[in-house]
């Protein structure tokens, strides 16, 4: 190639000619200078990696699944970084609730008729408004129940404008019109949204005071004082209301287990489940050496205000939600939703605390000037009401893509499996590519009783069914690792077994190319063994190893999810995209839970098509003869 | 014929010997004592201490591995399978029904996918890049990208739940004896795992066919044909099909190979008591011994199919008998 590099005449020094000659026999011998080439040959010639990018580029297929799978990567590497994981934390109290994520989108009539009362189940909201009309908004809860109906078909002579109290449960709500007259809506499969004899009976004689509602448990509250409480009391009692309670109830509210209530005299006393951290109530709220003025309560915790402004809280420590944060000025109202606490102070200012795991902290940046006169909250929603009627809203907007059988965000658990389900495959499929290589590699070009021995290596391998063999070594291997190992078992087991497939394709293809008349030329020129394998046959088998990488790689997903499906790969609570799917094997969740199995699996299918497009796409651009088929 | 077959038999002996070693590996690596594991545990105290002892003797395990080994192999060709822990009944006893519903899928599927991909395949590459040639590119593509137990709900949902033509899953109890409706009603519960494996089954095999035959057509003595003036029909069949014939016999044996895997994934979707969906209850039973009985068997189902390729080529291909 030396004589098409012309030296333009160029006037020079004696010296400086010397100068270059010599550098420029220095550069040949020593640095691999390169070719160069006119403009009209370089136009004309390409490298056979231009030569592939080209065609690549031009099979439009090969481009689109480029950007699916760029776009998937980011989705799950990007997305895990942006949104973290608490593998551990679970909420029974959203479990299996459908995509959607409007919870916080309440209706305008709500601020035109001003509102009265807001109270939030887990994914729906009810608005009592001044006018006496009653307004839903949300997502309905799943129900499995014949007894049930949807919390927003409002029941024939449901009387709007002259309803008095409403109040929401977690998958059902209840409202009371001023006449006595009683509708229960949602959730029914304790009877908790239907009026028992006694009650009806009870509200011949006095008024309603208050109406509440809980995690399946409703309750009616009398101006005389006594409570009645009906619904799923079996394993709480909670409708076991203490003799010296009743008739002296001024306040009450649920909690998951308990019933906390305010008396005549300013104590407080609960009951319920008897036992836990809520049932110690702290001495001075019972003894009388303080006056409660109001209280609230969240799932497992409650909070007091007393005559005096102080503010005392008990019950289950989880999420900090005993911990009050510092602020200034007086509180005038408590609120508390299923983990969090909050007051509104006398200028207007709200202060809120406890777990954020649906963004129930992240409140409006203008929420902290706005002067507020009430604050609704409730299970994991939020509503604040501002003097000119305005209401600002902040909280748990919604699951878009549903949630699971422990209440867990489906989508970050799709964003969370994605990379542990990407990463696995990758790393499997590293693991037999290079083992294929190896072994295809010394087999073909040793040849003799190494090869035989490597092939019928290779063929006991292959002759074993996977599926079986893989979940019987995943069986006998994770038993024997630590918890946090066994996702790079599964790996392991991945790539020792897929290999022969690859490693018979390279042998094949070595003992082809050996017989080449290029192989015969180096070899007539002298070239050295290892040197004609390594430079003249190998970049001939790359093509086909990128190749079926690729394609490999797509098999590789699809086998994690399969073992993972079979709840023998990685193990919860490590979210992946095929163990998010285990939990689909049995007709209720397949029926009515489609989110659950449609969703990672549609995401499975996404990732394998785009790999697989990309494989197709480098195959025909690596083959331009493939293409015209 | 039966010299190239028994030429093919005597090769496969390393590779079942190899494959017994594995088998054995398991077996030693599973937690628990092995000769435990192959008596019956419900017997008498004593029975047992001599059940117990019998067997170790007969496993010599206090002699080194390949004495041990031997001793295995032995007791397994005579079917000393051991004891299901999980049945109460000896593992002997218990593969047999599984054998028999895998065997049944796997031929009803089998048959079914040759029934459907060869005339389509042949399609295909007759009339490349017609709407229908597309069609069925883009269902492969879809279809061997998607995880099979996806396919498995799919159906499920809708043709079992929503449309309510079909049983989800399971497999039917019969009550009054095996009567003609038990059997009727048996088909029903096949039709779903079947319709499943056979998509599956399907979306891997038919551009390959596809492939073969575009590759057979364009070779030189299908334009002879062509000009000699004999009708398209014939070219097709009788020249370019018959020299498909070998990659095509060699995708259906990779396929119903495949099978035999995939079908643990959706044997387990429908509840269909075969050797994968009996396996993962084992597993999750911790029944040790049904576990190494059924990977021996499904590895020697495998091995079955490996030989039954060997024939099928010999008898496709003449010219694989004489080399």
């Amino acid at each position: 190639m030396e004589n098409k590099t012309v030296p333009e005449p160029v006037k020079e020094s004696t010296g400086a000619k010397l100068g270059k000659s010599f550098g420029s026999m220095f550069k040949r011998l020593f640095i691999r200078e390169k070719d160069h080439l006119s403009v009209l040959e370089e136009e004309a010639l390409q490298t056979p990696t231009q030569t592939v990018f080209k065609n690549f580029v031009r099979t439009r297929l090969g481009v689109v699944g480029v950007i699916a799978f760029i776009l998937i990567m980011l989705f799950s590497f990007v997305g895990s970084q942006l949104r973290p994981i608490d593998e551990s934390y679970q909420e029974p109290a959203l479990s299996n609730i459908r995509p959607g994520a409007n919870y916080l989108k309440y209706p305008a009539q709500i601020v035109k008729e001003g509102v009265k009362e807001i109270s939030s189940g887990i994914s729906y909201s009810v608005a009592l408004t001044n006018e006496g009309n009653v307004y839903a908004w949300g997502k309905q809860p799943i129900y499995l129940s014949g007894m049930s109906t949807s919390v927003f078909n409002f029941p024939a002579g449901f009387k709007q404008g002259q309803i008095a109290h409403i109040a929401a449960g977690d998958r059902f709500w209840v409202a009371l019109s001023e006449d006595g007259e009683f509708y229960g809506l949602g959730y029914n499969n304790f009877k908790q949204a239907e009026l028992p004899e006694e009650a009806k009976e009870k509200m011949q004689s006095s008024s309603v005071k208050q109406l509440l509602a809980g995690e399946g448990v409703t309750g009616i509250l009398f101006e005389d004082g006594e409570i009645f409480i009906w619904g799923s009391t079996m394993s709480t009692r909670q409708d076991n209301v203490p003799k010296e309670y009743q008739g002296r109830i001024v306040h009450a509210e649920f909690t998951s287990l308990n019933v906390v209530v305010l008396l005549d005299d300013g104590t407080i006393g609960v009951f319920g489940v008897s036992g836990n951290e809520l049932s110690l109530i702290p001495a001075e709220l019972t003894d009388g050496s303080v006056e409660v003025v109001a209280f609230t309560t969240s799932g497992r915790a409650a909070l007091a205000l007393d005559s005096t402004g102080k503010l005392h809280v008990w019950g289950s420590r989880l999420h900090d939600i005993l911990q009050i944060p510092d602020f200034e000025g007086k509180v005038v109202d408590l609120f508390g939703g299923k983990n969090n606490f909050g007051v509104l102070l006398d200028n207007g200012q709200v202060i809120y605390w406890g777990a954020n795991h649906f963004n129930q902290l992240a409140f409006p940046k203008a929420m902290k000037s706005a002067n507020y006169v009430s604050v609704y909250s409730d299970m994991f929603q939020s509503y604040a009401v501002a003097e000119d009627g305005n209401v600002t809203a902040w909280g748990h907007k919604g699951f878009v893509f549903g949630s699971d059988q422990f209440g867990r965000d489906n989508l970050t658990r799709l964003i969370h499996g994605g990379r542990i389900s990407l990463t696995v495959g990758a790393i499997a499929m590293i693991i037999s590519v290079i083992i294929a290589l190896f072994i295809g590699l010394v087999s073909g070009y040793f040849g003799g009783w190494l090869d035989n021995l490597l092939m019928r290596i290779t063929d006991v391998v292959i002759s074993i069914p996977f599926m079986p063999l893989a979940i019987t070594l995943s069986t006998i291997v994770t038993g024997r690792v630590p918890e946090m190992y066994r996702i790079y078992m599964i790996m392991v087991i991945l790539g020792f077994l897929n290999w022969p497939g690859l490693a018979r394709l390279i042998r094949a293809h070595l003992l082809l190319e050996r017989e080449k008349d290029f192989v015969l030329a180096a070899r007539a020129l002298g070239v050295k063994q290892r040197n004609i394998m390594v430079r003249h046959i190998l970049p001939n088998i790359f093509n086909l190893v990128i190749v079926n990488v690729t394609l490999g790689y797509a098999g590789a997903l699809l086998m994690e999810s399969a073992l993972s499906f079979l709840g023998f790969g990685v193990s919860p609570p490590t979210p992946s995209w095929g163990n998010m799917l285990d939990s689909a094997q049995s007709s209720t969740v397949i029926q009515y839970y489609w989110w659950r199995w449609v969703i990672p699996g549609l995401a499975v299918i996404f990732a394998a098509l785009s790999v697989n497009l990309i494989g197709d796409a480098l195959r025909d651009a690596m083959d331009p003869k493939a293409s015209e088929k | 014929m039966l010299r190239y077959l028994a030429k093919r038999l005597i090769s496969m002996i390393p590779v079942v010997i190899a494959i017994t070693i594995v088998v054995f590996g398991m077996v030693k690596a599973m937690p628990g004592d092995p000769a435990a594991m192959m008596i019956n545990p419900a017997l008498k105290e004593e029975q047992r201490i001599a059940a117990y002892n019998a067997m170790r003797e007969k496993l010599s395990l206090d002699k080194p591995l390949p004495v041990q080994y031997v001793k295995w192999v032995a007791a397994t060709v005579q079917g000393d399978l051991g004891w299901s822990a999980m049945n109460n009944r000896p593992v002997r006893d218990v593969i047999l029904e599984p054998l028999k519903n895998t065997l049944i899928l796997n031929v009803f599927v089998t048959v079914f996918q040759i029934a459907i991909i060869l005339p389509i395949g042949v399609m295909m590459a007759v009339k490349r890049g017609s709407f229908m040639d597309r069609f069925w590119q883009v269902f492969s593509l879809v279809g061997y990208s998607m995880p099979s137990f996806f396919i498995g709900l799919s159906l499920i949902f809708l043709l079992a739940l929503k449309l309510k033509w079909l049983p989800p899953g399971g497999m039917p109890i019969s009550a009054y004896g095996k009567n003609f409706a038990y059997y009727v009603s048996w088909l029903k519960y096949l039709i779903l795992p079947t319709l499943s494996l056979t998509i599956i089954s399907i979306a891997g095999a038919i551009r390959y066919v596809r492939n073969a035959m575009i590759e057979a057509l364009d070779q030189d003595y299908i334009r002879t044909a062509r000009s000699k003036g004999l009708p398209e029909k014939v070219v097709i069949y009788s020249h370019a099909f018959r020299n498909a014939l070998i990659p095509i016999s060699t995708i259906i044996i990779m396929s119903v190979f495949a099978m035999l895997s995939g079908s643990a994934i959706t044997e387990q979707v429908f509840a269909w008591k075969g050797i994968g969906h009996t396996l993962v209850l084992a597993l999750n039973n911790r029944d040790y011994m049904l576990v190494i009985a059924l990977n021996l068997l499904s590895t020697m189902l495998a091995i079955t199919a490996n030989i039954v390729a060997d024939i099928t080529y010999g008898i496709v291909d003449p010219r694989i008998k004489l080399e």
